[in-house]
């Protein structure tokens, strides 16, 4: 019972469980492989997210949200995964890295101009930290904006964006006099544009690319917060994000665990079910106690995860053990399932390249050690 | 327009049926709880018929107490703005004709003009209780409806009949309205409705709280046993029409069947 309450801790949140793997199962599985193969977002499917409610999820009720917790985040990535986690990482990107960041920082006029839209759906949008000379040390990023009458200029590049093809507007961090400041950005914006779509290993269900600012004329009223409060939105919304992340490989070792039980009790050889051997068995209770185990930790920390907890002991470890779980479970029931594991025909390979990602975006496993090593230092000092 | 919805709680089309160690039924244990599948399609049109006319959907259920978080996920969550659960010891062990009973009693002290019910349950797939409730209420019904319009008191019902004929049936209400596979695509709960659901009201009543003292099953049931295990599959070998041969002399002389 104690299982079920850290999973599904109210009633609102297994239905919200029940109703995402329904749709899941329903509408999400079938559409994966085919959108895996073209490199595209399925953009229609995505809208269908917004008339369940999902896009806002975690976006107050007096601000047209559902006002929902990260639990219930979670649950959605860790549900979505399980069929596809291109597509899921979409969902993530315009729903954790824009409109939850965005309904915690936006002013009132902001918020009446932009979150229905987003919300709904009609606008899909994204974030913008990354740059090519900046990943892990965003501090380092070279993009910036000046003071211009009504308008700030804004100049640089920003990389690896997901949703940057089919996003219509973006949080972008840029320098003002050296000040990490945050900046709605979007298609009307004189001087932005984005790049052509960068090809990628898996998560080949989204989409990414550059977003380029060439002098681009940013309306004051699109500073988002305070100059210089980047920095404060940034960490503030990087627990989340990491979270979702972890949650989603939570999702690809569960479906993969379920895939190699399966297999194992269907697959004969030498006369018998392949289950019966040790080594499967390995792979398949080895890959079962890890994903428990990244599961537990992803919905425990998601606890104590919210616009007014600063969890990032948690978040980070979340996403460090979870992340290696997925690409391991995910390789594993590749390995259980053999020659047919690696083909297309079959979810495992796709697992596998969707798989990796999460080691690297949303901070790569260093940067989670790093943090870790130096916040836990900071709780027990050496006096 | 004051709408009501029959549906009941069964486990879900996926869930393997075992049986009670002494034969006596189906151990629900451990298996996942839904709205049947056909209740489903009643659901959705009870609601699609509120969205069309207004009014507001009441969903009436016959079942165990803990079937509250069921009718909540499964009807108010979807847009149903409330509930009627009879669940008391007479009400579980009714039969067919005593769930009707119920059911009709609870419909007319709600005063539905219009009233959906599944085809049959997905568990016992018994399909009586939709033509009793009519019975019972002296309302007309249409069975199998795969196609439903209201216009005005009037209402246009497509039955699917045998052989892929259609029937279209017109009356005035009150009607029963049993729904088949296809009459419409149920809805996903929205989150916002899901978030609702909590809050939307659910009565808890018992068949005394009806007015009506005796209800319990006329049958009984016993001696459940699961079907027996189908047999090996065959692979005919050959050329296509030496197989084809084989086929035919096999489906005439061993399986008997052409």
């Amino acid at each position: 019972m104690a299982y079920d309450e850290l999973f599904n801790p109210t009633e609102e949140h297994r239905m919200l469980r029940e109703m995402v793997a329904d749709f899941t199962a329903n509408e999400v599985e079938p559409q994966a492989a085919e959108f895996d193969a073209k490199g595209v977002l399925n953009v229609p499917l995505f809208r269908q997210l917004g008339e369940l409610g999902l896009l806002g999820i975690t976006v107050p009720e007096e601000d047209g949200g559902a006002g929902l917790d990260a639990v219930a985040a979670v649950i959605v990535h860790h549900e979505l995964s399980k069929s596809d986690p291109g597509f899921c990482l979409a969902y993530l990107a315009h729903s954790m890295l824009f409109v939850n960041n965005f309904a915690q920082s936006a002013n009132a006029e902001q918020k009446a101009r932009v979150l229905p839209k987003v919300i709904s759906g009609e606008w899909i949008g994204g974030m913008g930290m990354t740059e090519p000379g900046a990943g892990t040390d965003v501090i380092g990023m070279t993009t910036t904006a000046v003071l211009d009458g009504e308008h700030y200029v804004m100049n640089g590049t920003k990389t690896y964006i997901t949703n940057g093809c089919e996003g219509f507007c973006f949080l972008v961090y840029a320098k003002v006099d050296g000040r990490i400041t945050t900046f709605l950005v979007d298609r009307d914006c004189p001087g932005f544009t984005t790049s052509h779509h960068i090809d990628k290993l898996g998560m080949r269900g989204s989409t990414m690319s550059e977003l380029i600012f060439e002098d681009c004329r940013v309306p004051v009223a699109n500073v988002i917060g305070e100059v210089g409060g980047g920095l404060t939105h940034m960490m503030r919304n990087l627990e989340l994000e990491r979270l979702t992340l972890a949650a989603m490989s939570v999702g690809i070792a569960d479906r993969c665990v379920e895939i190699m039980v399966r297999h194992g009790q269907e697959r004969v050889a030498f006369g018998t079910p392949i289950n019966r051997f040790g080594q499967i068995q390995r792979y398949i209770a080895d890959g079962y106690a890890a994903t428990e185990a990244a599961k537990c930790l992803t919905y425990n920390v998601a606890k104590d995860v919210g616009p007014h907890n600063r969890n990032r002991i948690g978040s980070d470890a979340a996403k460090l053990f979870a992340a290696p779980v997925g690409k391991n479970v995910a390789d594993w029931a590749m390995q259980v399932m053999g020659g047919s594991g690696y083909c297309r025909e079959y979810p495992v390979e796709r697992l596998w390249r969707d798989a990796k990602l999460l080691e690297i975006g949303g901070g790569t496993l260093e940067s989670h050690q790093k943090n870790l090593t130096k916040d836990l230092s900071r709780l027990a000092p050496v006096t | 327009m004051n709408i009501g919805v029959c549906a009941k709680i069964s486990p879900h089309a996926d869930a393997r049926i075992k049986i009670k160690s002494d034969g006596s039924g189906v151990d629900t244990k451990g298996e996942k709880l839904v709205v049947g599948d056909y209740d489903e399609y009643a659901v959705e049109e009870a609601i699609r018929t509120k969205e069309a006319h207004k009014g507001a959907v009441t969903a009436f259920t016959v079942g165990a107490t803990s079937d509250e978080k069921l009718v909540r996920s499964g009807a108010l969550a979807l847009g149903v703005d409330k509930a009627v659960l009879i669940s008391d010891d007479a009400a579980v062990n009714a039969g067919p004709l005593g769930t009707a009973k119920l059911l009709a009693a609870a419909i007319k002290e709600a005063g539905c003009e219009i009233v959906f019910t599944g085809k049959a349950a997905t568990d016992d797939g018994n399909s009586q209780v939709s033509a009793m409730i009519a019975e019972l209420l002296g309302w007309a019904q249409v069975s199998q409806v795969t196609k439903f319009a209201i216009e005005g008191t009037s209402f246009t019902a497509t039955r699917a009949m045998d052989a892929g004929v259609l029937q279209i049936v017109s009356g005035s209400l009150p009607v029963v309205i049993t729904c088949e596979d296809g009459l419409n695509d149920p809805r996903y709960p929205k989150l916002p409705d899901i978030m609702k659901a909590k809050r939307k009201p659910l009565s808890k009543i018992g068949a005394g709280d009806l007015g009506l003292a005796d209800v319990a099953a006329t049958s009984s049931e016993s001696n459940f046993a699961p079907p027996p295990p189908r047999p090996a599959s065959r692979i005919i070998e050959g050329d296509a029409a030496s197989a084809a041969q084989e086929l035919v002399r096999l489906l005439r002389e061993e399986a008997k069947v052409i």
